[in-house]
């Protein structure tokens, strides 16, 4: 303390900065309150904007590398952008493009075998088998008023009504996918000078700080994606594996490939994903042994009753889970972003709600990107002294 | 009178080199790089304005990376400005400082502070590994010239400790 001011000023000044502090905090308070009813009021108009960028991110990040990898081969950042975005959405046209063919075949295939005339007769026959086929205490639990045959009509019909809305569900989702990829082209090739761009505007206290966070953001979000992609990839070939020994659905090669990608690509959802990844092969199986006594009457391991080979799919589906969880995914991606089961679930809800499937598909690579940036801000405000 | 059209029309075509190429070329780290790695070089390093006894960096803080003065005088300092400061280094432009920060992730070991206003650039770790990614023979040269510049320092202090130790150098 200076030895010039009066014995006094120390008792003065302390009141004084309390009273500075509560102001500040108030101050704080308000400008948090504004800001959060800012954002409430202008979020509906930008919700879509910020999620196309968000996406186009995601993107970008799993592409980036690609992309520096084969500007260092050609020397041209455009061209690679271009080649690899050209490959990219080529491989995902002739994958949808193959599916919904072999799918429209597998579909005809089924309707010439099947009279529609005698479908319902049939559905009604099968669910009679199936509830003799349960043993009685599982069968005491299904609703005896749940004919199987009704329900599947009326779940037929309200699949046709839904497809005015479907069609209109499918135009937006093709604009705001437009989007993305125009987002997505501009980011991969601006990515470096935009990223230069930003920090520009960083001050100077903060500038190294904030490109070494910048960095290892890049460096985490880039490794869990990529990780993400690898152990969908994983399940994707051991589904196709699995369904090949299986072989039990009655599909052709092309179709049992399909349906481990979808499974690969369902597997990224958490905790619903692998789920909705049984279904395409199920169906399938459902499809190609309908008035087939011997599928209906199979029992898995002689004892399990598994009508077309159900319980046998799924249980495939179990274990290559098993083997994805617990063997190739802490292997090939090691210690990944690791969110609590419990925001993994919130963030599958606000995604859903959002963006339907391709929001639960991307909120949880979302939600760990937001991880990786909380925690390097923690330890920049751990560290600040240092600045 | 004088046609506009034709000096417009070259406008460019025969630019000299930037204020930044020109600072680069002067600094060993980037020593061996053609005219097009330099333009490649000016896309990636960073602009800093920094105004009279502003800090660069401070003691201890974590180092990200090498600063080369364009413009302006920076001192390096050990010390606190309140009393005990120690000049170690006084620099101006084409000069350059922190570049140990490219190898480790050890914190800064001197303060850096602007003694005018300065313009500097900076080259970073994330820089270099950037550069590492897309242009592999750049950053190769980036090393092996810094790897130059760490040998002949180390060389330099082996001779200072053997004077002081009065050992006779036959080398």
């Amino acid at each position: 303390m200076d030895k010039n001011l009066p014995s006094d000023h120390f008792e003065v000044t302390v009141p004084k900065i309390e009273h500075q502090q509560s102001v500040l905090l108030i101050y704080r308070l308000l400008v948090g309150l504004v800001a959060a009813g800012f954002v409430w009021f202008i979020w509906p108009y930008v919700s879509n904007v910020l999620l196309i960028i968000v996406f186009a991110f995601l993107f970008t990040t799993v592409l980036l590398s690609s992309v520096d990898g084969l500007e260092r081969k050609i020397h041209s950042r455009g061209i690679s952008v271009l080649l690899i975005t050209v490959t990219v959405l080529a491989g995902i046209g002739i994958f949808i493009g193959s599916f919904i063919s072999q799918l429209s075949s597998q579909a005809a295939d089924f309707s010439s075998r099947v009279d529609p005339t005698t479908l319902t007769a049939e559905f009604k026959s099968l669910g009679e088998r199936f509830m003799a086929a349960l043993p009685g205490f599982a069968s005491n639990m299904v609703s005896s008023g749940g004919d199987f045959a009704s329900t599947l009509s009326s779940f037929v019909n309200s699949v046709v009504e839904n497809l005015a809305a479907l069609a209109g569900a499918v135009t937006s989702f093709m604009l705001n996918a437009a989007m993305i990829l125009i987002f997505t082209i501009i980011l991969l090739a601006e990515y470096h000078s935009f990223r230069k761009t930003l920090v520009g505007y960083i001050s100077n206290k903060y500038f190294e700080v904030a490109l070494k966070l910048i960095f290892n953001i890049e460096k985490s979000v880039s490794s869990y994606l990529r990780g993400q992609f690898l152990s969908a990839a994983s399940v994707a070939a051991m589904s196709v594996i699995g369904l090949l020994i299986l072989n039990l659905t009655g599909a052709n090669l092309t179709l049992i490939v399909f349906i481990g990608i979808i499974a690969g690509l369902a597997n990224l959802i958490p905790l619903v994903g692998p789920f909705v990844g049984m279904v395409p092969a199920i169906l399938i199986a459902f499809m190609n042994n309908l008035g087939s006594e011997v599928s209906v009457a199979h029992m898995l391991f002689g004892v399990v009753p598994s009508p077309f080979y159900i319980f046998d799919i799924i249980l495939m589906f179990i274990v290559v889970q098993q083997i994805e969880g617990n063997l190739i995914t802490p292997t090939l991606v090691g210690k990944s972003v690791g969110l609590h089961p419990m925001l993994v679930m919130i963030a599958l809800i606000i995604g859903g709600t959002i963006l339907g499937p391709l929001g639960m598909l991307f909120s949880v690579p979302a939600t760990g990107v937001l991880k990786v940036i909380g925690q390097e801000i923690a330890f920049v405000r751990k560290n600040a002294h240092l600045l | 009178m004088k046609n506009a059209i034709w000096p417009n029309l070259f406008q460019g075509w025969n630019r000299t080199e930037s204020e930044t190429v020109y600072t680069l070329k002067q600094v060993p780290v980037f020593k061996g790089f053609s005219k097009r790695e330099f333009n490649e070089l000016e896309q990636l390093v960073h602009h800093r304005s920094y105004a009279a006894e502003d800090y660069v960096f401070k003691n201890r803080a974590p180092g990200e990376g090498m600063y080369i003065i364009m413009k302006g005088t920076v001192k390096i300092t050990i010390g606190t400005r309140s009393g005990n400061e120690s000049v170690l280094a006084e620099l101006t432009d084409g000069d350059f400082f922190g570049e140990l920060a490219l190898f480790d992730d050890e914190p800064r070991s001197a303060n850096a502070i602007a003694t005018t206003d300065s313009e500097l650039i900076g080259f970073f770790t994330a820089d270099l590994l950037s550069l590492q990614d897309r242009h592999p023979e750049l950053a190769n040269k980036i090393l092996f010239n810094l790897g130059g510049i760490l040998g002949e320092r180390l060389r330099s202090t082996n001779h200072l400790l053997m004077e002081a130790q009065g050992v006779k150098d036959d080398g």
